[in-house]
């Protein structure tokens, strides 16, 4: 069975950037454009990782690990945030709402396949 | 014994390596008493010693072997740390140096078997070290039992690692993972971390550590308690393999460390890096050892225990953070030593023959002459291409030059180091607490010039010490600190070097020099006299205060034989003198003997060169000057007039000119017919006959092949000063 990644982005291009990465590599990838809309489409749905961008309207990112937390079914899903690097305060914030690992914007599709392929499982 | 030829050469070098060495432990050890104990200091003597040794016992110099032998096993102690150095051990080391010293001297005058004098000195000496012999010998029982204990645990974790490599296949790296226990809780699985690192290598062997599992009723289901250890096999770079854990450094414990069995390939390549004086943190990433982040980790570590005044070699917080194992680091250490050790032999390994050099400069001055005749006939001719070459030729003989005298140039800071031994010698003697300073020991200095101005240095060091510095008791109640200050300062100052010997002393005497000197019918009494001028009589021969005598001042060198040398140097030496706060000697030294830049002029038909560095400003004579002196921007400025000093006939020309000079702070004009402008120098000495001619520094050859005069502006000033002094 392939695994199920969310990427919750704001801008159109980054999450077309991911998903044709990640469906590239098996993947199967459902998009969210804000916090709000990601967590009304998880819906209990089985999701192996969520990726996230930090600035967003409606509801930003960290906002969205925080409530993501709290929902029992994504517990230990591990999350990826994305970033730019001038935002290290955003980082530490992030990382006390439980999201630990970050990649740095702009980056290359390798860059996020691996940070994929080390925090899921086969 | 008898030996050739060769044998013979190599003895000449080895009397000098050794001369050379010896002072390096001269000032090992002075270092050693005077800075806090240095591990790298004590490593410097020891080798000093052991190469000695060395080359003794290749010629078959038995009585040295056996004396350094000696010497060296106290160093061995010291390097094990056995034996506190303090300044008693420094004592009882010292006069092993000198002892080593006229042995080997006795070598250089061909004296190679020892003769009974010195044998009873030798032991005389040894018997001085035997007690921290015996104090070293007694720890070293108690730490060879630590030693003995410490070898047997390593042999069990040998036992272990071994096991472990027992493989088929054998891994290159071992890793040690204690992941974050909230790791779960954030979402990473420490499984696909794992299984991550197969993307890099292979894991040859996967130990899981259930020791941090607490007992079920303490035991959180979220948490982790896992360790796993694994070997791994990969050649992907060590920065690659840490990567993969990026996510979950924080709170987790990853040490990447070379498996044992390959810490010889580590070793090997860090023997075989091509590098240059590197850091040790540069040197075990360059051969991957560790990686930038972990060596950052490592500074800041070191940066914290400074902050909390504690000080720990980079080396060992590697270590203890596991990031890299101790042999890896130690043989990192050995290679910088060596390169370290090698580049000083650079330093010291081109000796050439003063002679050879000598004839060289020589012939670059004849160059220099032949130069600037040919760009005169040159320019006569007006060919423009002509012109062109030769200016480049010219060129390149001016940098010749400079870089020829460059090799004649050392530093100023062995000869000043030299003075830590004496000043301490002296101090004891003189039952005073005296303390050297040393600044500005990279001045270079002409080679000829550091072997005359030691004597005079020696003197002045010497005299700052007896009649400068006071009495501690003296200089408490004199609200000073009751250790004295000597300072010896070199440095660069408008084409001289100045060297300076100052003291914080009582200062001169004024009246007592004068009081002195009137009974000396040096000058009359109720004469004024500048401070300058009171000072500088002590300068005069036999002149000294009649309590100043004691059995330091009277080592075969005055105040006037001092001037003397500094004379002969073609240099000056000014006092600055404060009653009760110090003394300050000022040695101006010209940065070459041989080539100087100048000034040509022209008096009637001669020609005469005033050194550059002497020269401020031309001026216009102004017309219908019938004194001898003139007004200079609201000065009055005094002038010789050069013509009526070398008693020229010629006509007077319509226009003079005044050439501006001075010399310690005193202007003066002289007054020429024309200028020529600069030019470069050959200094040829004038002959025995013109010795008593003052005022003229030696001769030189111009372009056109006639003969100037170069003029010594200080003589020529003093002379004149006396002159209208005396009308």
């Amino acid at each position: 069975m392939s695994k199920t990644i969310m990427i919750v982005d704001d801008s159109s291009s980054i999450r077309q950037l991911v998903k044709i990465s990640l469906k590239g590599d098996g993947y199967e990838v459902i998009e969210a454009c804000d916090g709000k809309d990601a967590l009304s489409k998880m819906d209990g749905k089985k999701i192996h990782l969520i990726i996230s961008d930090v600035n967003m309207p409606n509801m930003d990112g960290i906002t969205f690990v925080k409530e993501a937390k709290k929902l029992p079914a994504y517990k230990f899903t591990p999350i990826i945030m994305l970033t730019t690097e001038s935002q290290q305060s955003k980082i530490q914030e992030g990382q006390a709402a439980g999201a630990k690992a970050w990649v740095v914007k702009p980056f290359q599709p390798q860059q996020m396949l691996a940070a994929v392929s080390k925090l899921i499982l086969p | 014994m008898s030996l050739d030829k060769e044998m013979q050469e190599l003895l000449v070098n080895y009397t000098i390596e050794s001369a050379e060495l010896l002072q390096v432990m001269e000032e090992g050890l002075m270092e050693l008493e005077s800075i806090e104990e240095s591990e790298e200091t004590i490593n410097a003597i020891f080798r000093a010693a052991h190469t000695i040794k060395g080359g003794a016992g290749i010629f078959g110099f038995e009585h040295i072997v056996g004396f350094t032998h000696v010497v060296e096993s106290v160093l061995d102690a010291m390097r094990d740390g056995l034996l506190k150095v303090d300044s008693e051990l420094v004592a009882a080391l010292l006069p092993c140096c000198d002892h080593l010293g006229i042995l080997v001297r006795e070598i250089a005058k061909g004296h190679t078997e020892e003769n009974s004098d010195l044998t009873k000195q030798s032991e005389k000496i040894i018997a001085g070290l035997q007690p921290f012999l015996d104090n070293a010998e007694g720890k070293q029982t108690d730490s060879s039992q630590v030693a003995s204990q410490s070898i047997q645990v390593q042999d069990e974790t040998h036992r272990v690692q071994n096991i472990e490599c027992d493989n088929s296949k054998s891994g290159n790296w071992h890793l040690f993972l204690h992941f974050n226990p909230d790791c779960l809780r954030d979402g990473m699985d420490p499984l696909s971390f794992i299984l991550y690192l197969t993307k890099l290598g292979e894991i040859i062997e996967l130990t899981t550590s259930t020791q941090a599992l607490p007992s079920a009723g303490e035991m959180d289901p979220e948490s982790n308690y896992l360790i796993f250890e694994i070997v791994f096999k990969s050649d992907a770079e060590k920065a690659d393999i840490e990567n993969v854990f990026d996510f979950v450094r924080a709170g987790s414990q990853i040490h990447i460390l070379p498996l044992e069995s390959k810490i010889e390939y580590y070793i090997d390549l860090i023997d075989s890096l091509e590098s240059d004086d590197m850091q040790l943190g540069e040197l075990l990433i360059k051969c991957g050892v560790i990686t930038r982040r972990e060596l950052e980790e490592g500074l800041q570590a070191q940066q914290a225990k400074r902050e909390r005044q504690q000080s720990q070699h980079i080396g060992d917080i590697l270590i203890e953070q596991q990031t890299v194992q101790k042999p890896i680091v130690s043989a990192a250490l050995e290679k910088q030593q060596r390169v370290k050790e090698s580049k000083a032999i650079e330093n010291q390994s081109i000796r050439v023959d003063a002679g050879r050099l000598d004839i060289l400069i020589d012939l670059i001055g004849e160059l220099v002459i032949a130069g600037a005749s040919a760009s005169l006939r040159a320019s006569q001719t007006g060919d423009m291409a002509l012109q062109e070459a030769n200016a480049a030729v010219i060129s390149l003989v001016e940098e010749v030059r400079d870089s020829a005298l460059q090799l004649r140039m050392v530093p100023i800071g062995s000869t000043f180091s030299r003075f830590q031994r004496v000043v301490r010698d002296v101090s004891k003697e003189l039952g005073k607490d005296i303390k050297l300073h040393i600044s500005g020991a990279d001045t270079e200095i002409d080679k000829s010039v550091v072997e005359k101005i030691g004597d005079p240095l020696m003197h002045l060091v010497r005299n700052a010490m007896d009649h400068g510095i006071e009495p501690a008791q003296l200089r408490i109640e004199r609200d000073k600190p009751a250790q004295g200050n000597l300072q010896l300062n070199a440095y660069h100052s408008s084409g001289n070097i100045v060297i300076e010997v100052s003291d914080d002393g009582r200062g001169l005497d004024r009246d007592k020099i004068l009081a002195k000197a009137v009974e000396r019918g040096l000058i009359q009494v109720g004469e004024t006299l500048s401070d300058q001028e009171v000072y500088s009589l002590i300068f005069e021969p036999g002149f000294s205060t009649a309590d100043q005598i004691s059995n330091l001042s009277g080592r075969g060198v005055g105040m006037d034989v001092v001037k003397r040398n500094i004379t002969e140097l073609r240099g000056d030496i000014a006092i600055d003198s404060t009653p009760g706060k110090g003394t300050t000697l000022r040695i101006y030294l010209p940065l070459t003997l041989a080539i100087i830049d100048g000034f040509l002029v022209g008096v009637g038909e001669s020609s005469y060169v005033i050194p550059l560095d002497r020269v401020v400003e031309c001026v216009a004579l102004p017309p219908n000057e019938n004194h001898d002196y003139m007004e200079l921007r609201g000065e009055v400025l005094p002038f010789i007039r050069l013509r009526q000093l070398f008693n020229k006939k010629a006509t007077l020309s319509k226009r003079q000119n005044v050439i501006v000079v001075e010399h310690l702070g005193v202007k003066a004009g002289l007054v020429v017919d024309k200028l020529k402008g600069e030019l470069q120098t050959v200094i040829k000495p004038l002959g025995k006959l013109f010795g008593h001619v003052q005022g003229v520094g030696g001769s030189t050859i111009l372009g056109s092949g006639e003969v100037a005069l170069i003029i010594d502006v200080p003589t020529l000033l003093r002379q004149q000063e006396f002159a209208s002094n005396t009308h």
